[in-house]
């Protein structure tokens, strides 16, 4: 897994709001890609768009509610068309099977198009510890792979870049002048990377959705780096979520207008890609394997909760963050783990360990503006609210308690209102939200690390110390425990 | 291969543990997928009746769209005005070297002569089952300024050309090169990207294969990847056209 470190929350925030590049960088998200996702909207009406969440709400709804019949429908059906699914319940089950297939097809480089739950996994780590050459290719992967860092942002994995961190970064490791032209940064790992897609063995991508009625996998992108991911080499590993399923390809429909317009504003990605199984026979090219890798990791804790169960209707688009004050103030690697943002810190907590990244859910003011951008209507303020309760009194669902939160929150709203002022708003957040779970000063007395161990992103995941064939019977020893 | 990781049976059981629910059918099944083919068989060929009613409508819209999502598009009249619109863009990029696929538009329009007798060279992708074919048209593709591919479908809502995989299809024709041009027929526009989940659907409940990758083309390769700052062409191609055919 990577590494986590939600436990530095509040040392983190403090560094990022005092560094100017970060805050150079962050300057953009609420007019950039939050601009244009209100253009976009404003251009279909927003009766049309509402329509439109509420029909992707009520499929995310009745999928999740029956994911055990749906992803048994996709497995069928990839199956049929040659692919081979394999189920993981965690992050070692995940790594073992890719390890075991890269051992069985003689793997020697890997490229790799974006997946956030390869993050999630370490993944990279654990190719590298098998003398894998893995290769990024998503322009902002690549950057965040070349600078040793994680991703800050769910759609632009190095938003928390400026062009001139990216020159200089070029010119360190890629040996190039430096020139912070981003058009001739896009050509070089352009230039660089043709030649990896080409020669890989191995293309693993993450996937946008599912389609359990074909047995399909979708990817969308805009670099097309995707496409010569699941095209060019002879394997094809595609690795996501359970949630990520959808009943029929006309469902489909509905998410590709949504996602791209929320995410970027675009009307549609330049690339949509719908994979359905290998090659066929009488295909002129495409991988001559296509396993699905359906992981677990940790969402049934959110599945089993039916408070929290809305967290999996994520599709990850990425709004919820560029609209939230403090993600606009502290970035996405305060965070501390790979997901950030409102739908992090509910997802980060459930992914990892509640006690450990108790800070996250209340970095959040609560103002309800990531409720009001999410394409899916998921109400990330309540589930913080919620979080927030487990932490004050684990097991009691008393409501004054999060009456208590609320009223918390609602008075460090109006305070945030008052005083705009950025490293202001940053510490308010910072200190007035945090206030019923530090004593005073604990803020201050937390030491700061040095610059480096929080932007340096994951030191290597170790591989698991167990075999996979132990894995395995370990897991079915558990369910029989657990059923039993 | 088989399986790895945890068997399915144990996946699934586990996750209606956490639903509290047993093994069955979803309680309320949703609309369209208990649609019968015959059903599906109806809607296509009312759609296809709209359709061919509105041509001229969807070629005004579908220019619209695109040309918002970065196709350059083009109306050419006859064969002398496809081969007008090739001749410019090889002589902007300085290319002659073009790849195309062999798709059904290619009989229609048999553009080859006319390329070669403009200096062109021009690569088919040859209907082979031979590993050493595939491997020297896979070099020819890489080396080539162009590729021309037909469309399968195209979509007036979101300026997409649709590309379905078969014999004579490469995947990699439509984003190895630097320039993308696709042949599209005006009676292969559809309205919307329902009607293309439609048609394929009625297609794979008919019994056949849904063909291993469905792509949609909806301008050239771009990235905001740095400072949010939109840059075009980074793995795939930096330029992309569009001819709209009688
Ligand atoms: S929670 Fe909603 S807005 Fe946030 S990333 Fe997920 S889908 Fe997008």
């Amino acid at each position: 897994m990577a590494e986590i470190k939600t436990k530095n929350f509040l040392a983190s925030s403090q560094m990022a709001i005092k560094d100017p590049q970060l805050r150079q960088a962050l300057e953009k998200v609420g007019t950039g890609f939050d601009g244009a996702r209100r253009e976009a909207i404003e251009e279909i009406s927003e009766a049309k768009w509402e329509e439109w969440r509420l029909k992707a709400r009520e499929i995310k709804e009745h999928t999740i509610e029956n994911l055990d019949y749906y992803l048994d429908m996709l497995y069928t059906n990839v199956t049929k068309a040659g692919g081979h699914v394999h189920f993981a319940r965690d992050d070692n089950e995940a790594n073992a099977i890719v390890s075991k297939l890269v051992e069985a097809n003689n793997i020697q480089i890997a490229t790799k198009s974006k997946s956030m739950v390869s993050e999630e996994l370490g993944l990279n780590g654990v190719l590298e510890s098998l003398g894998v050459d893995v290769y990024e290719t998503d322009l902002g992967e690549y950057i965040i792979q070349l600078a040793g860092e994680t991703p800050s942002h769910l759609v632009a994995p190095a938003l928390h870049k400026t062009k001139g961190q990216v020159a200089s970064l070029f010119q360190d490791k890629l040996g190039i002048p430096y020139n912070e032209d981003i058009e001739a940064m896009a050509k070089t790992a352009r230039e660089i990377l043709r030649d990896k897609f080409l020669n890989a063995d191995l293309g693993i991508s993450g996937a946008n959705f599912l389609v359990a009625e074909t047995g399909s996998l979708v990817i969308i992108t805009n670099e097309g780096n995707g496409r010569l991911c699941t095209s060019a080499p002879r394997i094809h590993i595609g690795i996501t979520g359970m949630e990520k399923v959808i009943p029929s390809l006309e469902d489909l429909a509905t998410f590709l207008r949504l996602l791209p317009r929320s995410a970027t504003g675009q009307r549609l990605t330049s690339y949509v890609s719908i994979v359905t199984g290998p090659r066929r026979v009488t295909d002129e090219d495409g991988p001559e394997q296509f396993h699905l890798i359906i992981v677990d990791n940790g969402r049934s804790k959110m599945l089993a909760d039916p408070k929290l169960r809305e967290a999996l209707y994520c599709i990850r688009c990425g709004a919820c963050l560029n609209i939230c004050p403090v993600y606009q103030k502290v970035g996405g690697h305060a965070y501390g783990w790979v997901y950030p943002g409102p739908i992090g810190s509910i997802v980060t907590p459930n992914l990892t360990v509640l006690q450990n990244a108790k800070d996250l859910p209340f970095a959040s003011s609560l103002c309800g503006a990531c409720r009001e951008a999410c394409p899916i209507k998921i109400n990330i303020p309540r589930m913080l609210l919620n979080l927030r309760e487990e932490l004050v009194q684990p097991n009691s669902n008393a409501n004054s308690t999060s009456k208590f939160s609320e009223d918390i929150a609602a008075k460090s709203y109006t305070k945030l209102m008052k005083h705009p002022g950025i490293l202001k708003l940053g510490t308010m957040i910072l200190t007035g939200l945090q206030k019923p779970f530090l004593k005073g000063g604990v803020i201050s007395s937390v030491p700061i690390p040095p610059l480096s161990i929080w932007t340096r992103s994951r030191d290597l995941p170790k591989l698991p110390d167990k075999t996979f064939h132990q894995i395995w019977k370990d897991s079915l020893k558990d369910n029989q425990d657990n059923n039993g | 291969m088989k399986n790895l990781g945890t068997p399915k049976d144990i996946f699934l059981e586990s996750i209606r543990d956490c639903l509290g629910k047993n093994e069955g059918q979803p309680v309320i099944q949703r609309g369209n997928l208990s649609q019968s083919t015959w059903e599906l068989q109806q809607l296509s060929e009312d759609l296809r009746l709209s359709l061919n009613k509105d041509i001229d409508g969807l070629t005004t819209k579908l220019s619209a769209t695109a040309e918002a999502r970065g196709w350059n598009v083009h109306h050419p009249v006859n064969m002398e005005g496809i081969l007008d619109v090739i001749s410019e863009i090889t002589k902007k990029w300085g290319s002659t070297d073009i790849t195309r696929t062999d798709q059904e538009v290619f009989y229609e329009y048999s553009i080859d002569s006319g390329l070669s007798n403009l200096g062109c060279k021009i690569t088919t992708i040859a209907r082979t089952d031979l590993q050493e074919d595939r491997i020297r048209l896979r070099e020819d593709i890489i080396s080539s300024g162009i590729g021309i591919t037909g469309a399968d479908y195209a979509v007036a809502e979101t300026g997409s050309v649709v590309i379905l995989p078969r014999k004579g299809l490469s995947r990699l024709v439509s984003v190895v090169p630097p320039v993308h041009i696709a042949l599209v027929r005006k009676q292969d526009i559809l309205r919307s990207l329902d009607d293309v989940f439609l048609l394929r659907r009625l297609d794979y409940h008919l019994g056949n294969d849904m063909g291993s990758y469905l792509n949609f083309i909806t301008g050239p390769s771009r990235t905001a990847d740095i400072e949010q700052t939109i840059v075009i062409g980074v793995h795939g191609p930096k330029e992309v056209h569009m001819l709209l055919l009688d």
